[in-house]
């Protein structure tokens, strides 16, 4: 009776496959060490990822194609502030459709059961709803139209002492009801964002009513946006004319770099890497000291040093691709884990591809001292 | 058999070290492998039988004298060189077997056919018509730790006639093998070596090779000291 065909031919991918799944208890420990680092890389990624959204989660769903801020911002969570008639005066200049006031100021939130949180109150016309909160669980932006109504995110419900909707808190000790729940709006600084209408931000903030810190600028069909912003900029004085990714690009350097949360999270990233060489490095080298007596009989019988080493990578990049399945599937459960808490993690597909590319790395990087050794082997010990 | 000479060495000396520390493995040897000829090289542990070999083998350049393969001159070969006309004129065979634990017995003769570049698709069925001739056919699917020492060198000297090599070289065949077993492997390859038209030598302490030689030559301190069934005519 004939055998099957076999998956593999005999040649440097049936060696590799073989001298890793040969030895089960030293390819489990290759595997869990790649996993450990794609693992570990993924998970400051997702982290870096998801803070960088959440960083500039304002500025990315206000739907805004300009923004108008104060001199010297640097982040929309820590706003300025600007006179109120600066409105008007950006309605004036051709290409504008539509500008709104908005708010975003930090507060004390009293809990119903005793205790405070800081919080940031943001403030959006009700009008046109722009700037207002998105992804809404339960009740919806009209509900503000309630006297002190406020919506909150219901992350942080346990946080805000919040437990169901109509319940009654105190915003810089004034009278406020929470109307509705998004999910999922999550901020960098870990005070909540409080969502009612600019008229009402102005007053839990003690703002002054002819005062608002941003200006958010919608453009009228076919207006070019380069000439728009510059019309603005020389229109208004003290302030800066923003398109909407370059102030969510600098919203998400100064919480990402100025603050060190970003570099402490590519430090921890670099340093899963070179765990990762280490371990397949050491590993992958004791594979091939065990074996070198295979590896001289192969010289010896006319194999040239390409051959060796298309084995020791064909095994680095097999580690890879095993060791990659298993961290990625580990760190998209965290991920997933992870939308049901306080933590942002976010790990979209050109960040798994980015990982791959970077697990494949460290393996052939764990590689070359294997192929170091191999090249030179000398075929004469077999004979000895 | 055609008698015509595929490898020759023509005062071939090696030595070891440099100045006092200086040690002469191979002296001033003189030899010629010939097309369908078994030749049994025997000598004491250290007597250079083992670096004689090496340098046959294209493994080991000579510090003195000429290596000739089909008349071609191998001096000044790089080491990449010389793996290659070991791909293309050689056949080894080791005292320990030297397969690969991890491959089935067809799949170790299919890796030196891979190496010759003999196509894909047909060396499964190239590997098991090799491992038939050698009368283990039916073990083709075995790893080698489900074989005896005999089974395993027959594998080994299937691998070695993968991609038809003219020339055969054993390092002490027989020395892990019982009595028996060891001369039945002899055996099949001197009877490989006249089918095939092949250069055989067994570097052996087995007296009990000699009966399969054609010729038989004694290293004595890297000397070829003697030699008898034949007259071995050195290399011009």
């Amino acid at each position: 009776m004939r055998r099957p065909a076999p998956v593999l031919l005999p040649g440097t991918s049936l060696l590799a496959w073989r001298n890793l799944s040969h030895d089960r208890t030293r390819l489990i420990a290759t595997l869990v060490g790649i996993a450990f680092s794609v693992v570990l890389m993924g998970a400051q990624f997702a982290l870096l990822i998801g803070f960088a959204r959440t960083a500039s989660t304002l500025v990315n769903h206000a739907d805004a194609d300009l923004w108008v801020v104060p001199l010297g911002t640097t982040n929309a969570d820590i706003a300025g502030r600007m006179p109120l008639r600066r409105r008007y005066e950006a309605l004036s200049v051709p290409g504008v459709a539509s500008v709104d006031e908005y708010m975003v100021q930090f507060a004390f939130w009293r809990k119903p059961d005793g205790g405070s949180e800081s919080v940031i109150i943001t403030g959006f016309p009700l009008a046109s709803g722009r700037g207002g909160p998105w992804a809404m669980a339960a009740g919806s932006p009209a509900d503000l139209h309630v006297a002190d109504g406020v919506i909150i995110d219901r992350l942080y419900r346990d946080k805000l002492g919040v437990h169901e909707l109509g319940q009654v808190v105190e915003i810089n000790s004034q009278r406020a009801r929470v109307v509705g729940f998004t999910d999922g709006i999550r901020t960098f600084t870990q005070s909540p964002f409080v969502f009612t209408t600019h008229a009402r931000a102005q007053r839990y903030t003690r703002f002054p009513e002819d005062q608002t810190t941003y200006l958010l600028v919608k453009l009228a069909p076919g207006a070019d946006i380069g000439e728009v912003r510059h019309a603005l900029a020389e229109r208004l004085p003290w302030v800066e004319v923003l398109g909407r990714d370059e102030f969510a690009r600098r919203a998400q350097r100064y919480w990402l770099i100025t603050t060190g949360a970003g570099a402490a999270l590519l430090l921890a990233a670099a340093l899963g890497l070179v765990v990762g060489i280490v371990i397949v490095g050491q590993t992958l080298y004791a594979s091939t000291l065990d074996r070198l007596a295979e590896y001289a009989t192969l010289r010896a019988i006319g194999a040239d040093r390409g051959y060796l080493n298309r084995v020791i990578i064909k095994q680095a990049a097999l580690s890879a691709a095993l060791g990659f399945g298993i961290g990625i599937l580990a760190t998209g459960l965290l991920v997933l884990h992870s939308r049901s808490g306080n933590v942002a993690m976010a790990l979209p597909l050109w960040s798994v591809l980015l990982l791959a590319a970077l697990t494949l790395f460290m393996c052939l990087a764990g590689a070359l001292v294997s192929i170091r050794r191999l090249t030179r082997i000398d075929p004469t010990m077999v004979f000895q | 058999m055609s008698g015509e000479a595929l490898l020759e060495l023509a005062a071939v000396g090696v030595t070891y070290g440099h100045g006092a520390t200086a040690v002469e493995a191979l002296r001033g040897v003189d030899l010629a492998l010939r097309a369908g000829e078994v030749t049994l090289l025997l000598g004491p542990s250290g007597s250079g039988k083992t670096t004689l070999l090496q340098v046959m083998g294209c493994m080991l350049r000579p510090s003195s004298g000429a290596v000739r393969l089909h008349g071609q001159s191998l001096a000044g070969r790089s080491l990449e060189e010389l793996t290659r006309l070991r791909l293309r004129h050689f056949g080894f065979v080791f005292q320990h077997y030297n397969l690969f634990p991890t491959l089935k017995a067809w799949e170790n003769v299919g890796i030196a056919l891979d190496l010759k570049a003999v196509p894909r698709e047909d060396i499964e069925a190239e590997a098991t018509r090799l491992l038939a001739q050698l009368g283990i056919g039916e073990l083709a699917g075995r790893f080698p730790s489900e074989l005896s020492g005999g089974q395993k060198q027959r594998v080994a000297i299937a691998r070695a006639l993968a991609g038809a090599p003219r020339i055969l070289l054993a390092d002490e065949p027989t020395a892990a093998l019982d009595g028996r077993t060891g001369q039945e492997v002899v055996r099949v390859m001197q009877a490989l070596a006249h089918q095939r038209d092949c250069a055989l030598l067994i570097v052996s302490h087995d007296p009990r090779v000699e009966e399969f030689a054609d010729r038989v030559l004694h290293l004595e301190d890297g000397r070829l000291a003697r030699r008898s069934r034949a007259e071995d005519a050195p290399c011009a």
